[in-house]
C-alpha cells in the first residue's frame, strides 16, 4: 500500500454515513503497468545509447592512441637511425680516412724511443 | 432487418488472432535469440572473437654491445630495422617496366631482376635484402601490384670488422652464434611482450575491449665490454700485417690488464665480417682461436717452469748449472733446438735466453730428487694446474661450450714414457694451451700471484638503465709469492735487454718504461705420430708497464711459412715488440717513476 492510498483511505474514515458533505475521491496517482514499462524501456534504451556514446568515444581514443604509438614507433625509429648513423661517422676507420686525419703529420713517437 | 454476412469476422476476434501471431513471431524469434544468444553463447562468442581478437607477440629490442674508446663507451653492435624487397610473380604486371624502374634503386643487374619477377614455380621471390627506409619508401611509391617491403631487425656493426670473433653474430633466428652474442645471448635477447586486442578490421585495436591484454616487451640488457676500441683496432692490424708478412695459417694475440683479468683487446687473423656472416663459407672463420684452439705453446712455458722452481726455492735467479747439452729420458734424447750451443755452465737468465730445452728440463729435475720422478711431476703438474690454471676452461664470456680447456697429462706414471712427457712439458711441448689460458697465467706472475678469471664484462645496462659493475674475480690468490713475481718480472726484462743486444733492437723502448718476454718457437705434433719437420709454431709471451707490469701480451703466430731463423724470435717477437710500442705510445702506460 502506497502512501497516498493510505492517506486516501484515512480521510474517508473521518465521513460519517448520512452526513452532507461533498464526497471526493482522491486521484491515485501511482504509474500504471504499462507506464512503468515504458519509463523503463525509456531508461534501458538511454541507458544503451549513453553506453553507446562512452564505447564510441573510447574506441575513438583507441584510434587516437593508435596513431600516437605508431608516431612514437616512428621516431623512436628515426633515433636508432640516426645512432646508428652517428656511430658509423666516428668509426675508427671513418675517422682515419677523413681528410683531417689524412692531412696530419706523422711525428715520431717520443714515449719509447728515449 | 440487417443480416451480418456469416464471412465477416468479429473484429476483435481478427484482432486477437493478429496478436496471436505476432506473438507467436515473436516467441519464435525470442526462442531463435535465446538459443544463439544463451545455448550457443560460447560458440558464437568463440567465432567472434576469432575473427576480431588478434594475438601479436611484440619482440624485444636485443641490447646493443659497447666497448671503451677514448675514455668514453662507443656501440660496436646495435640494431638496425632495414627491409627486404619481395615479389609475387604472379601478381606482377610488365615485369620489364617494375624491374627497370627498381633497378636503380636496389642496383643489379636489370635483366636478373625481371628474371625474378618472371620466375612461374613461387608466388614469393626475394629481390634484395638489407634496403634502407628510404629505399623501401621509394620503391612502394611505386604502388606496383606484387611488389613489397618487409620490415627485418639486423645487427649492425659501427666499427666494422672490428672484434668480430671475439662478438659472434646474431642469426636469422635471432640467437646469438659464437662469442659473446652466445655466451650472453639470454641476457641480450630481452623478453617478448605480448598483445592481445580486439580489433577493427584494419588490425586496430580497439580500446574498449576487456579483452585486451597489452603487456611490454622488456628491452635486453647492454653489455660495455673491457675492450678498448682503439687497442683492439691496434692490434688487429699488426696481426693482419704480421700474418701477412709471415704467410701464417693464423696469427692470435691477447692483451690483458694484469691488476684485474681485463682482456683489452684480443683477436685473431684472418677474420670475417660478422654484417655478412652468411657469406662466410669457411666455418672456421667464426671461432675466436684465442680462445678455442689450443696449440703446444713452446719455450713460452719455461716461464711457468722457472716460476715453479722459483717458488719452490730449488733455484734462485742466478742459480748457474752445468748443462750437459742433452738429457737422455726414458729412451729418448732431449736436447736443444739450437744444436750448436755449447756444452757447460749455464744459468736461469741463459736457459730463458738462449731458450735452452736441458736448462728447463734441469730446473724439472731440481723439482724431483736431482732427477725427473714422481715428487718433480706432481710438483709441476700442481703449479701448471692449481696455481696456473692450466688445463682447465678460463670461463670466460665466450660462446658456450666454446672454449677449450687444452690438455695436461696427468703426473701420473701409466710406463708410456711419463719422465719424458713432463721434460717435454717443462719446455712446452706435450701440452696444449690456449693464448688467453697462458696470458691468464702471465697475469697472475706478473701482478704477485693473483689469478683472475678472463674478464670480457666490464658492465651490464638493463633495460631499465640499472648498471651493474662486473667486478674482477679472483679465482686463485698466492699463484706465488711477491718475490717470484719480481724474480720473473726481472728475468724477463734482462731477457728483453739481452735481445736487444742480439740484433733485435725493434725491442728497445727506452728507460722509462718496463718490457720484458720470452720467445717460443713451438713443434706441432703430426696426427700420425711425433712432430711436423717442416712445421712450427711462433709464440711470444711478455709484458708492458713502469714500476709495476701494466699488460701482459701472448702472441700466437701459427704455422708461419715466411722467415727466417726461430719462429719465436722473427713471427711472434715482432709482434709482440709492435703492440708493445703501441701501448706505451697511444694507450698511456705509467712510465717508471724518476
Amino acid at each position: 500500500m502506497t502512501y497516498s492510498s493510505t492517506l486516501a483511505m484515512g480521510r474517508q474514515q473521518g465521513v460519517s454515513r448520512g452526513q452532507n458533505s461533498v464526497s471526493f475521491r482522491v486521484t491515485d496517482k501511482r504509474l500504471g503497468p504499462v507506464s512503468n514499462t515504458i519509463v523503463l524501456i525509456v531508461l534501458a534504451c538511454l541507458l544503451g545509447l549513453l553506453y553507446l556514446t562512452q564505447v564510441t568515444k573510447t574506441n575513438a581514443y583507441g584510434y587516437q592512441i593508435n596513431g600516437l604509438q605508431q608516431q612514437q614507433s616512428k621516431l623512436q625509429q628515426q633515433h636508432e637511425d640516426l645512432s646508428v648513423a652517428s656511430a658509423r661517422e666516428q668509426s675508427l676507420d671513418r675517422v682515419a680516412n677523413s681528410a683531417t686525419a689524412q692531412s696530419m703529420t706523422p711525428v715520431a713517437p717520443s714515449g719509447s724511443v728515449n | 432487418m440487417d443480416q451480418q454476412p456469416a464471412s465477416v469476422i468479429d473484429p476483435v476476434q481478427r484482432v486477437r488472432i493478429w496478436y496471436a501471431l505476432l506473438l507467436l513471431v515473436f516467441g519464435i524469434f525470442a526462442v531463435r535469440v535465446f538459443y544463439l544468444q544463451v545455448i550457443r553463447y560460447d560458440y558464437y562468442k568463440k567465432a567472434a572473437l576469432s575473427d576480431q581478437l588478434k594475438q601479436y607477440t611484440v619482440p624485444a629490442e636485443r641490447g646493443i654491445i659497447t666497448a671503451s674508446l677514448g675514455g668514453s663507451s662507443v656501440p660496436i653492435v646495435m640494431n638496425e630495422k632495414l627491409y627486404t624487397l619481395y615479389a609475387d610473380p604472379t601478381v606482377v604486371k610488365n615485369a620489364e617496366h617494375v624491374a627497370a624502374k627498381l633497378q636503380p634503386i636496389i642496383g643489379g643487374d636489370a635483366g636478373a631482376i625481371t628474371k625474378q619477377l618472371k620466375t612461374s614455380d613461387t608466388r614469393y621471390v626475394i629481390l634484395k635484402k638489407k634496403l634502407t627506409p628510404a629505399q623501401s619508401d621509394k620503391i612502394l611509391a611505386f604502388k606496383f601490384p606484387g611488389v613489397g617491403t618487409e620490415e627485418q631487425d639486423y645487427r649492425t656493426y659501427p666499427q666494422g670488422t672490428l672484434a668480430s670473433q671475439l662478438l659472434g653474430f646474431v642469426d636469422n633466428s635471432g640467437q646469438g652464434q659464437y662469442g659473446v652474442e652466445q655466451a650472453l645471448n639470454k641476457q641480450l635477447q630481452g623478453k617478448p611482450g605480448q598483445l592481445k586486442a580486439v580489433t577493427d578490421i584494419n588490425g586496430i585495436p580497439l580500446a574498449a575491449s576487456a579483452n585486451n591484454i597489452s603487456t611490454q616487451p622488456v628491452k635486453g640488457d647492454s653489455i660495455d665490454l673491457t675492450i678498448d676500441v682503439g687497442m683492439q683496432a691496434g692490434l688487429e692490424k699488426i696481426i693482419k700485417a704480421a700474418q701477412e708478412q709471415n704467410k701464417s695459417q693464423d696469427v692470435s694475440a691477447v692483451v690483458m690488464d694484469v691488476r684485474t683479468g681485463a682482456i683489452k683487446a684480443m683477436a685473431n687473423y684472418p677474420t670475417y665480417d660478422p654484417s655478412d656472416y652468411q657469406d662466410v663459407s669457411d666455418g672456421s672463420l667464426f671461432q675466436n682461436i684465442a680462445v678455442t684452439d689450443p696449440i703446444e705453446p713452446g719455450s713460452i712455458t719455461k716461464l711457468f717452469t722457472t716460476a715453479a722452481s722459483l717458488q719452490k726455492g730449488v733455484i734462485t735467479p742466478t742459480t748457474s748449472f752445468y748443462d750437459p747439452g742433452s738429457w737422455t729420458i726414458d729412451g729418448s734424447k732431449v736436447s736443444d733446438v739450437e744444436e750448436d750451443h755449447s756444452t757447460g755452465q749455464q744459468t736461469i737468465l741463459s736457459t730463458l735466453d738462449k731458450s735452452l730445452n736441458t736448462g728447463a728440463t734441469w730446473m724439472l729435475m731440481q723439482l724431483g730428487d736431482g732427477r725427473i720422478d714422481a715428487q718433480a711431476r706432481s710438483i709441476l703438474y700442481d703449479y701448471f694446474s692449481n696455481h696456473f690454471m692450466l688445463g682447465q676452461a678460463t670461463g670466460v664470456e665466450q660462446g658456450n661450450g666454446e672454449e677449450a680447456s687444452g690438455y695436461l697429462p696427468k703426473p701420473t706414471d701409466t710406463g708410456a714414457g711419463i719422465d719424458l712427457t713432463y721434460a717435454n712439458i717443462s719446455f712446452g711441448q706435450a701440452y696444449t694451451a690456449t693464448a688467453l689460458q697462458m696470458v691468464s697465467a702471465l697475469s697472475s706472475i706478473l701482478n704477485g700471484g693473483t689469478y683472475y678469471q678472463p674478464q670480457l664484462v666490464d658492465q651490464i645496462t638493463d633495460g631499465n638503465g640499472t648498471v651493474t659493475k662486473v667486478a674482477p674475480r679472483v679465482v686463485k690468490s698466492n699463484v706465488i709469492s711477491t718475490q717470484v713475481s719480481n724474480d720473473i718480472i726481472s728475468l724477463m726484462e734482462q731477457n728483453n735487454t739481452n735481445h736487444i743486444a742480439e740484433g733485435f733492437p725493434y725491442l728497445n723502448f727506452g728507460p722509462n718504461y718496463a718490457v720484458g718476454g720470452k720467445t717460443g718457437t713451438a713443434e706441432i705434433a703430426n696426427p700420425l705420430g711425433g712432430y711436423y719437420s717442416d712445421r712450427v709454431n711462433g709464440t711470444y709471451m711478455g709484458f708492458v708497464g713502469g714500476n709495476t707490469p701494466e699488460y701482459a701480451i701472448v702472441v700466437y703466430n701459427l704455422q708461419p711459412t715466411k722467415y727466417k731463423g726461430f719462429a719465436g724470435a722473427e713471427t711472434g717477437q715482432p709482434v709482440f715488440a709492435n703492440i708493445a710500442h703501441m701501448l706505451i705510445n697511444d694507450f698511456g702506460v705509467t712510465p717508471k717513476a724518476k
